[in-house]
């Protein structure tokens, strides 16, 4: 018997330094991997930053207004934010590349799904991406405006419009990604069904008259004070 | 930018069969209620003033509906009045703040007639006039034939009410940079030399994208920065019947601000050498009496610009700093009879937009109408500071806001040579 639990622990060893000498070579080439990676993204990054510099981009993109119409003001610059994106780009690609040396059917699954993923995925950014700079720029020109025509409830409609161009950005993104299309389109639908329907009872029914008063206010009571004067 | 290039073409066999000494242009869009009279006015001066010049009535009109052409024919007569035809194009964006449709075709349409007749001077006068005399057009052509004047500017009797938007920015900043006491250098009429004809038409700015509402300005800025003798005639007040809907107050000041610091984009080797400004003589000597203000409500004004305030003080943070902030703040709390614009505050603001224009740290659109609530702002201490001001006190007080300009220009060249300082 002892002979056997001998025999059988052998084996086991055996077959576990069999595993480990097989799984080793691919820890060893997916650590290799990651460090490769790293230091190539730190070169890339380095290399995108100069190229970008020496090409002048942040100049040029606010000559062109671009840098103005992505954001309000940020301590990085567009040079800096695209070679974020490479460096990370990068990393994220080769740590999905190591995965799947290790050999191991799940972790090589996981790469190979994220690697289909991918189109979506780059094409929900640019979603968002639009999106948030039309809502930004969307959101100032209504303020501006709004405030030049003496609403005083200016900011509320800077925002509201903001937030409506960034949810159906965010709505579109989902959609695109594929998740949860169907709760979505239901969200959106009661929410802005809500949103009309509330409006329209509280117009129609409660608070015509409040609604008409503050309409007024808005509209009329606050006259410029320039109607009689000749600007130019 | 687009291009609008220029179309016109001036009745050829009228054209080839004379020449003529002075060129009256005359610009119109559905004037019919006025274009009579101006060009009976214009025909009865020209007479009067210049018996022995040929005189040539030039109309340019953006395709009248309402008999405007046939009314100026009727009153100027067919030998006298070339007529030409210009693409003035689709209206589309925005209303121009003075309503006329293509305007820089008109004009350049004009200048082209003129060019061809061989005119010694060339007198532009807009179709919508009321209440026009015969003598403007000697007051706008003598000083250039008698004088040696390249550019005759008018100078019109303004009440409170009437040019703020001149007063406040456009003349301060044109003197300030250009070197030259133009006080309305916007100004839809003109006088010019056969010499600066030739100049405006060689010009570069026709193909930029806002010569329709940036062409009056560009015109007296081509003038003074160049080395052409100008004045200004006296002409009296200005009554203009309304053309169509006026563009509104934020859409005026993009245009008009908007124009100015695009030209300022253009010429900065030579307003950057220019140190102090020289006033220019005045031809002529119109009736002192200034037609009455309707009262304004400052009130309306004042909360404008605290709602500018509340709402786009971090919009401005952009492009003005810290200290100005403060101060405007401390005007928000100020009542009516404290609530004073300091010049030089004021100035410095005018400068600081130019720089963020210059900069484009926002859209263009977005920048100069945020402008706005800071206009109204410096109206309403205007109004409040001249009520029952006689015009020669008008005059003084709109001279310190110039000198206020005028020292404040160093700031605007430091933060244009260096604007990472600014940052």
């Amino acid at each position: 018997m002892w002979a056997q639990v001998d025999r059988i622990l052998r084996q086991a060893t055996s077959q576990t330094v069999d595993q480990i000498a097989n799984f080793l070579p691919g820890v060893l080439v997916s650590l290799t991997l990651v460090l490769t990676t790293f230091v190539v993204a730190i070169f890339a990054r380095v290399l995108v930053m100069r190229a970008l510099r020496g090409l002048e981009v942040d100049r040029r993109a606010e000559q062109w207004g671009l840098a103005a119409a992505m954001a309000w003001p940020t301590p990085t610059s567009l040079s800096q934010t695209i070679a974020r994106v490479v460096y990370w780009t990068i990393l994220i690609l080769g740590l999905l590349v190591s995965l799947t040396a290790l050999n191991a059917t799940i972790p090589s699954r996981l790469a190979l799904s994220v690697f289909e993923y991918l189109p979506n995925l780059l094409a929900a950014l640019m979603i968002l991406f639009v999106g948030t700079i039309v809502a930004r720029f969307l959101a100032r020109s209504v303020l501006i405006g709004a405030v030049n025509m003496q609403i005083q409830s200016a900011r509320l409609l800077s925002l509201a419009a903001k937030w409506l161009v960034q949810l159906v950005a965010v709505a579109m993104a989902l959609d695109h990604l594929s998740i949860g299309r169907s709760i979505l389109l239901l969200a959106f639908s009661i929410l802005f069904g809500g949103i009309v329907l509330a409006a329209a009872l509280a117009v129609g029914l409660g608070g015509r008259e409040v609604v008409g008063r503050v309409l007024e206010r808005q509209f009329r009571e606050t006259p410029r004070g320039d109607d009689s004067v000749k600007h130019v | 930018m687009a291009s609008i290039g220029s179309n016109s073409s001036v009745q050829e066999a009228d054209v080839a069969a004379s020449r003529a000494d002075i060129v009256v242009g005359l610009v119109s869009y559905n004037d019919v209620g006025t274009i009579g009279a101006v060009a009976r006015a214009l025909r009865d001066g020209s007479t009067r003033y210049f018996p022995s010049s040929a005189v040539k009535f030039v109309l340019a009109d953006a395709g009248s509906t309402d008999g405007t052409r046939e009314a100026a024919r009727e009153v100027v007569g067919p030998s006298a009045l070339v007529e030409v035809k210009y693409e003035s194009g689709p209206a589309l964006g925005a209303l121009a703040y003075h309503g006329y449709p293509a305007r820089a075709e008109a004009l350049r349409a004009i200048l082209e007639a003129a060019q061809r007749l061989g005119a010694k001077a060339c007198a532009v006068v807009d179709g919508g006039i009321q209440a026009l005399g015969p003598q403007w057009i000697e007051q706008l052509v003598a000083p250039v034939l008698t004088d040696g004047i390249d550019y005759v500017s008018p100078y019109y009797l303004r009440p409170v009410n009437e040019g703020a938007l001149t007063r406040s920015i456009v003349y301060p900043m044109f003197r300030a940079l250009y070197g030259v006491r133009l006080r309305q250098p916007a100004a839809s009429e003109f006088g010019c030399s056969g010499r600066l004809v030739t100049q405006y038409l060689a010009a570069d700015f026709w193909d930029l994208e806002q010569v329709s509402v940036g062409i009056d300005l560009w015109l007296a800025v081509a003038a003074a920065s160049g080395e052409f003798r100008i004045c200004e005639a006296a002409l009296g007040p200005r009554v203009a019947a309304a053309r169509g809907t006026a563009a509104d107050l934020g859409t005026t000041i993009a245009q008009v601000v908007g124009a100015l610091f695009t030209d300022m984009e253009h010429r900065v080797d030579f307003w950057q050498r220019v140190r102090g400004s020289a006033a220019i003589p005045v031809f002529g000597t119109a009736s002192p009496i200034v037609p009455d203000a309707p009262s304004m409500n400052t009130d309306a004004l004042m909360e404008s610009f605290a709602l500018g305030y509340r709402e786009l003080r971090e919009i401005w943070t952009w492009v003005l700093p810290p200290r100005a902030i403060v101060e405007l703040r401390k005007l928000t709390e100020s009542g009516p009879d404290r609530f004073r614009f300091d010049d030089r505050l004021w100035a410095s603001i005018v400068y600081d937009f130019a720089l963020g224009y210059n900069l484009r740290v926002m859209p263009h659109d977005h920048l100069l109408r945020s402008l706005t609530p800071l206009y109204t702002g410096w109206l309403a201490s205007f109004v409040l500071e001249m009520r029952g001001a006689t015009l020669e006190q008008i005059e003084q007080r709109v001279e310190q806001v110039c000198r206020g300009f005028e020292s404040e220009k160093r700031h605007l060249i430091s933060g244009w040579r260096w604007p990472e300082r600014l940052r």
